[in-house]
């Protein structure tokens, strides 16, 4: 990076949201895996962009836990965290957005999908259809700022990647394709301080309809490789299967897709 | 060479003071003015090789050395080394637990001047006789680690400056003269250069074979665990694959990851009886993290057919048991290792047994030495030692041994750590087989490279720890060697194109297993052989 360049960079405010995770094999409370990438994107940017102040945000309630599992990020390097507090159960989604509208983050960055509760992956798009923000999603790294806007690279599947720039404020969303998480070191996390907020909680009154049961885990089709060769073998390997017998569908109604969506779903036995 | 000239001139100079007494001296000698300059002069002299004596200890000459190793062994840290009960009463090699209840307490050393005094009267009692050096698995690997070097950085940041000075080995791969620190500086730097580098902090197998060999009796493996603790403690850096074994201890309770309910899967067809089930028994069987390894799981077969064909009353946690906190103690990270040792101390409390068995050195050292200090006390015995017992009580019998000629490469944990050097000997001895001792064996065991989390952080080095034991075993001319630890097996079986076989002593024993003779009364309190054969016994 050219010095002249550094000029006209400057540090921005950024909102990390952080959710409590779910190891898969254990079940235990963790730092989720997504959210402590995108804490990862933001001491990343504070270590480049001096200047930059990193705000991590939580909405849930106070428990032991829970506290143990955001302790987690703490250990990353903060020295506290803000705490919307809430009971199990309540909106999430309202909760940040009156915070967001308030504090006026120019970054939001977020995880994809929480591990735990729906893990739906609304989140970012619910907020940023609140606060009328721009959303990218599937970030792989942030380049630079400059002058309000910040340019992204986002990760396409099959490892391609996708220069975008975005005007601030806006929200990005972290999956796998952002670096790794740092380890979490014990002292900081056991030092840092929680900001209690108390919220006006509004109880989640879709997830109250809901039935919530155990995932079943989906059968894996078999791919059967008839190859002669080795390097058959490994193009069957490395190719992503391609789907046959598919149909792309232009200028259909509504009505058209939803029949073909559900055709497909009886034909692959998801609906019976 | 200042002290033999000082101590030259303060027996002159109190030779000549003394010659008036006995009226050796000329008379008018000592009348008019220059009987004050005589005086003084050798009032000066005498002074000077006086403060040799007193004030020599912080001129950093061989004093120093004398004054802080009298002093570093009257305050020993370890007072316990110097006990003079015979076996193993006389060693203490149990890290000290740090207080995490304290939150003001520091995680670890991060300045020279964190170490506590009598570590720091150790380091400058270094007389710098490279025994340490000599016997170093990583630095005789190439790996960035000199523990005599490392002991003189200590000194040399202590004192504050740099180690351009220091006229020995360097650590490998890492010139005199970079390095330079201060009391209040960190040992290791944020970025750049301190005093020592992270990697040379990594490299250290905890095999203590320097502790072992130091004539002044110093101790490298806590400084460097101490030091290990601030990089993971305080600042989250644990090198390589640190970090992920650290999470899935804390998340899975085993480095691997693996599910905590899988434990026992190794066993479905063993038919195990549980702790869970029968509460109370003589052998609790603690199977280690090897339960998950599939090298190590034939161990454990050999070795609970063994426990079997003895009639011996034994149970396993099962699923209840997690990683002994082993690993991650020896990564620095004491938090996980305390948790871990809490957990397994409650389940431990809820039943009811004579003692420990286990096939794992590392899970041995840690429940009997380590997890005393968190109010565990248990008696624990590695495989080898047990065995050795039931033959003695005359409860094995064994086929005469076939083989070719056999080594024993002893485990850092059971034989410097725990001074069992004898059981597994007697062992093989009972086998029928003479072991051909390497040159490196007993206490001088060369480590396998497979201790303090070594092969997690794998720092680079020029060669590799476990091709150097096992070309000690060429040497030796033995066609098998016998270990008994897991990881001792998973570094040695990981040699390419290796001369020799590697075999745990349990399996050696469960191959050699025969029906006891039946009402044999010359041999001890032998019961006579229920059934044909000792599997059938169980099933």
């Amino acid at each position: 990076m050219q010095p002249d360049r550094q000029q006209q960079q400057q540090g921005i405010d950024v909102a990390v949201l952080v959710s409590i995770g779910r190891h898969p094999t254990t079940g235990r409370a963790r730092r989720a895996e997504q959210d402590a990438r995108g804490l990862e994107l933001a001491l990343a940017m504070e270590a480049e962009l001096p200047g930059t102040r990193i705000s991590v945000l939580h909405a849930g309630p106070q428990a032991d836990d829970s506290e143990s599992a955001l302790r987690g990020y703490l250990g990353m390097g903060l020295e506290s965290m803000t705490l919307l507090e809430q009971p199990a159960g309540s909106d999430a989604i309202l909760s940040l957005v009156e915070h967001l509208a308030a504090t006026s983050p120019q970054l939001v960055i977020t995880g994809a999908r929480a591990e735990r509760g729906e893990g739906s992956g609304l989140l970012p798009y619910a907020l940023a259809e609140h606060l009328g923000w721009p959303l990218v999603n599937s970030l792989a790294s942030i380049e630079k700022v400059e002058n309000g806007v910040v340019t992204l690279l986002q990760a396409l599947p099959r490892g391609q990647r996708r220069r975008l720039k975005v005007r601030l404020p806006a929200i990005i969303s972290v999956d796998e394709a952002a670096p790794a998480a740092r380890q979490s070191a014990f002292g900081p996390a056991r030092r840092a301080t929680f900001a209690v907020t108390p919220t006006t909680p509004e109880a989640d009154s879709e997830l109250a309809q809901w039935q919530l049961a155990l995932a079943r885990k989906r059968p894996k089709r078999l791919k059967i490789v008839k190859a002669a060769s080795a390097r058959d073998r490994f193009k069957a390997a490395a190719a992503k299967s391609e789907g046959k017998g598919g149909q792309v569908l232009t200028d259909v109604t509504p009505e058209q897709g939803a029949e073909a969506i559900y055709k497909l779903l009886k034909e692959e036995e998801v609906l019976r | 060479m200042r002290l033999p000239k000082s101590l030259m001139a303060f027996s002159l100079g109190v030779f000549l003071i003394t010659l008036p007494t006995v009226g050796l001296l000329p008379q008018g000698l000592l009348e008019g003015g220059s009987s004050w300059l005589l005086a003084l002069v050798l009032a000066g002299v005498v002074a000077w090789g006086l403060g040799e004596m007193f004030f020599g200890m912080t001129w950093g000459g061989p004093m120093k050395h004398a004054f802080a190793g009298a002093l570093h062994l009257a305050f020993h840290r370890r007072a316990e080394r110097f006990s003079t009960k015979k076996g193993g009463a006389g060693r203490s090699t149990g890290l000290k637990a740090l207080n995490l209840e304290d939150e003001a307490a520091p995680l670890g050393v991060e300045k020279p001047a964190d170490f506590t005094w009598n570590q720091l009267l150790g380091f400058d009692a270094c007389v710098q006789c490279g025994r340490c050096e000599a016997v170093c698995p990583a630095f005789a690997a190439g790996q960035p680690l000199n523990p005599k070097k490392l002991i003189q950085d200590m000194v040399v940041g202590m004192a504050g400056g740099s180690d351009a000075a220091y006229a020995g080995s360097p650590y490998p791969g890492k010139p005199v003269g970079e390095h330079a620190g201060s009391p209040h500086g960190p040992i290791v730097a944020l970025q750049g250069k301190a005093l020592v580098d992270a990697d040379t902090l990594w490299s250290c197998t905890t095999c203590r074979a320097c502790v072992e060999e130091c004539p002044m009796m110093i101790e490298h493996v806590d400084a460097i665990v101490d030091m290990r603790r601030h990089l993971t403690l305080e600042r989250g850096k644990t090198p390589n694959k640190g970090a992920e074994v650290l999470d899935n201890l804390i998340a899975t309770d085993n480095p691997g990851g693996f599910d905590p309910g899988s434990r026992l899967n190794w066993a479905a067809d063993l038919n195990l009886p549980l702790m869970a089930d029968l509460k109370q028994v003589d052998v609790l069987l603690w199977l280690g993290d090897g339960a998950f390894d599939m090298r190590n799981q034939r161990t454990l077969r050999a070795l609970v057919k063994v426990l079997r064909a003895a009639e011996v009353d034994f149970a396993v946690l099962g699923t209840e048991e997690r990683d002994s906190g082993d690993v991650a103690r020896r990564l620095g990270d004491e938090a996980t290792f305390q948790s871990l040792a809490k957990r397994n101390i409650a389940t431990l409390a809820k039943y009811r047994f004579l003692q420990i068995v286990t096939c794992d050195p590392h899970s041995f050292h840690v429940l009997g030495n380590e997890y005393g200090e968190l109010g565990g006390d248990y008696q624990v015995r590695h495989h080898s030692t047990f065995i050795a017992e039931l033959y003695e009580a005359g409860r094995l019998a064994f086929a005469p041994w076939k083989g070719g000629s056999v080594t024993y490469h002893d485990p850092c944990y059971l034989g410097r750590y725990n001074g069992e050097y004898e059981a597994p000997r007697n062992v093989l001895k009972a086998l029928g087989i003479e072991v051909k001792e390497m040159e490196r064996s007993g206490y001088r065991s060369r480590c396998c490279g497979g201790g303090g989390g070594a092969p997690i952080t794998d720092i680079p080095g020029e060669r590799r720890i476990p091709d150097m034991r096992m070309n000690d075993v060429k040497e030796s001319g033995a066609e098998l060697v016998a270990v008994g630890c897991p990881q001792c097996t998973a570094m040695l079986e990981g040699v390419v194109d290796a001369s020799a076989e590697v075999r745990d002593i349990a399996e050696l024993v469960a191959d050699a297993l025969v029906e006891r003779p039946a009402g044999d009364a010359s041999d001890g309190p032998r019961r006579p052989a229920a059934t044909t054969t000792a599997e059938e016994v169980t099933v």
